[in-house]
């Protein structure tokens, strides 16, 4: 696999919300390698504050048009900036980082579950499982309504969509946590599943407490702090239930769920 | 017009002064798919141990401005590993290979180059005394005159390889840290390792780092950089290796006339991993257009009023 830097310029920069923007670049190799759970290393700035690269998962990928799409909130310094780039800007990329979900020849229902801008990832694989003909059951909790976009092609694809916001504006109150306990509680088997999840630290503790025991596989997507986002630095070290250290960047972003010490 | 760019440090001879700086390289083949690290002068590889080290708990990095913080905990495979599975990638390159080594005791440091100076692609010894004594309440080596003198005595007696040993910034006279380092038989020194920093989160008022306190580096620290090297330059006669913040060759050109022979690239390999070559690139761009036909010529030529 081979991964590029390169100067994307930008093809267009929507806002969702207040805080959440869509970024759509050109770069067509990126556009052509990068696989679900795989991110790109953004280097936001020119100059050197902010110092570090920015990492953001791929949350599309058009290999006909050679564009990739990032979804980020807006939360400091690195973001804010990257909002106030326009068309024709150009912004520099390393990628695709990391390894992606393992999407093997199974034909079985793929449950993919998404907390907030957990949709970043989780788009883009549903997407390629879409792609592989793959059934897709989609769980996404957000805080409020308006942080609920882009699901109508899904559901013209037929996927099966759970919603859950935190001020119950849309689906059930509360967290993706909760879809996923109903829905545990609801299944008579597990067989012919496999999980998928991207979400906030918290948030995949809490599935992976759920499926504990249970006969049914999950693919974390994890975050950490990031330097080099390419294993050099050991800066974006995960605990695993080992007791060993692995880098979220080169040895993740995905873990298999029960492999991922959440409480070190 | 050919530039020479090669210069000396002890008995190694490097063929242009632009090295990697420890631990901002891992173990020299990372980047390969970048670039090849042959154009390098040297690499100077991530700090080895007796035995394998885990690091520290996680977050092991924050951002500052115009800087990083790291608490790694010298994370790396130990020496055997280090022996068996990386040194053998870096086979066939044609660059310096500078083992960088810290040890818990003196007579560690001692076990860890006898244990390596007979290899082959172990060109030179970087001596990393910036961590912590066991003997003495954890105060790193480097903080201490006769520590550091104790340290580079063990070294010395194991090799004849070109010994570096690494200051700390973090010391109250580093001049008399170096001296002692060159009076056990130091043939370079290079400087600086990361400051000590920290930083704090307002909303949750945490240390944004698991261990409080970590290393700063990146353009931050330049500044401390080039006035710890000049006044090592001012007070003893060897070859100085410029490290800190170094993120262009203008950067670079800074510490060349304060005297250094060398530099080597940290923090900048996580943000361009071809920064190293782009300064290397900048460095002969600014000889050629000044008809310098020596690099060497330019070391130490800093114009101060007299
Ligand atoms: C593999 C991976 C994929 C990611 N994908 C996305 C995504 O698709 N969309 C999205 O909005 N965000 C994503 N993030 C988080 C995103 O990297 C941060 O929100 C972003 O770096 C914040 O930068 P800032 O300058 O605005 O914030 P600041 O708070 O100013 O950043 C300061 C430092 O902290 C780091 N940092 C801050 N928040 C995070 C975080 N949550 N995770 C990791 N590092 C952080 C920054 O990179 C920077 O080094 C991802 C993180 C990782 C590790
Ligand atoms: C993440 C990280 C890890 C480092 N690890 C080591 C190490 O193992 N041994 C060492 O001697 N120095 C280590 N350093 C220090 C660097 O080699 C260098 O002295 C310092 O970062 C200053 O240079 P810079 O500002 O160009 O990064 C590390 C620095 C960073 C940022
Ligand atoms: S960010 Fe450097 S090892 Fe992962």
């Amino acid at each position: 696999m081979k991964t590029r830097i390169a100067s994307c310029p930008i093809i267009s920069q929507e806002s969702i919300t207040d805080r959440i923007q869509r970024l759509v670049l050109h770069c067509p190799e990126i556009a052509g390698a990068a696989k679900p759970g795989q991110f790109v290393h953004v280097r936001v700035h020119p100059s050197w504050d902010p110092l570090l690269r920015r990492p953001f998962s791929v949350h599309a990928a058009d290999r006909k048009n050679g564009s990739i799409a990032l979804l980020y909130r807006v939360i400091g310094k690195g973001t804010a900036f990257l909002r106030s780039l326009g068309n024709g800007a150009s912004v520099n990329l390393m990628g695709p980082l990391g390894n992606g979900f393992r999407l093997d020849q199974s034909r079985s229902r793929a449950l993919v579950m998404a907390g907030g801008l957990g949709s970043a990832p989780a788009f883009f694989l549903i997407d390629r499982l879409l792609e592989y003909g793959r059934p897709v059951i989609f769980m996404w909790g957000t805080r409020s309504a308006e942080e609920i976009f882009g699901l109508d092609r899904f559901r013209v694809a037929g996927v099966e969509i759970h919603l859950a916001t935190d001020d119950g504006s849309l689906g059930r109150a509360g967290t993706v946590t909760g879809l996923l306990e109903a829905f545990l509680r609801e299944s008579k088997s597990l067989k012919n599943l496999e999980g998928f999840v991207c979400g906030p630290e918290p948030m995949l503790a809490a599935v992976q407490a759920l499926v504990a025991g249970k006969p049914l596989r999950v693919q974390a997507c994890l975050e950490e702090r990031m330097a080099c986002g390419t294993g050099v630095c050991q800066g974006c070290a995960v605990r695993m239930q080992s007791g060993l250290y692995r880098m979220v960047c080169s040895d993740g972003p995905v873990f298999p769920i029960e492999e991922v010490d959440f409480g070190g | 017009m050919a530039v020479d760019l090669s210069v000396r440090i002890g008995s190694l001879v490097l063929k242009n002064p632009v090295l990697t700086a420890s631990g901002t390289f891992g173990y020299g083949t990372e980047y390969s798919e970048y670039f090849d690290p042959s154009l390098l002068g040297g690499i100077v590889t991530k700090t080895i141990t007796l035995e394998p080290r885990a690091g520290n708990p996680m977050p092991r990095i924050a951002e500052t401005p115009a800087g990083m913080l790291n608490s790694i905990g010298l994370a790396n495979v130990g020496v055997e590993k280090y022996i068996t599975e990386k040194l053998p990638l870096l086979e066939g390159l044609d660059t310096a290979v500078i083992a960088n080594v810290a040890g818990n005791t003196a007579e560690e440091y001692g076990v860890l180059v006898r244990r390596l100076s007979g290899l082959r692609r172990v060109d030179a010894f970087e001596i990393n005394i910036s961590c912590p004594n066991v003997r003495k309440d954890g105060l790193a080596f480097g903080m201490d005159a006769e520590a550091t003198r104790d340290v580079v005595r063990c070294v010395r007696s194991e090799t004849d390889k070109t010994v570096i040993v690494k200051l700390t910034p973090n010391v109250t006279d580093i001049v008399a840290i170096a001296r002692a380092a060159v009076e056990a038989g130091a043939d370079a020194l290079s400087l600086i390792n990361t400051v000590l920093g920290m930083a704090v989160d307002i909303e949750t008022r945490r240390p944004l780092l698991a261990r409080v306190t970590g290393g700063l580096s990146g353009p931050a620290i330049k500044p401390i950089a080039l006035a710890r090297l000049y006044q090592v330059r001012q007070s003893l006669d060897v070859p100085l290796i410029g490290i800190g913040g170094i993120m262009t060759a203008g950067d670079a050109l800074e510490f060349f006339f304060t005297g250094a022979t060398a530099v080597e690239v940290g923090t900048l390999n996580f943000i361009d991993p071809l920064g190293s070559v782009s300064i290397l690139s900048g460095l002969v761009r600014y000889c050629e257009g000044r008809g310098i036909s020596s690099f060497s010529s330019i070391i130490g030529t800093l114009v101060l009023e007299s």
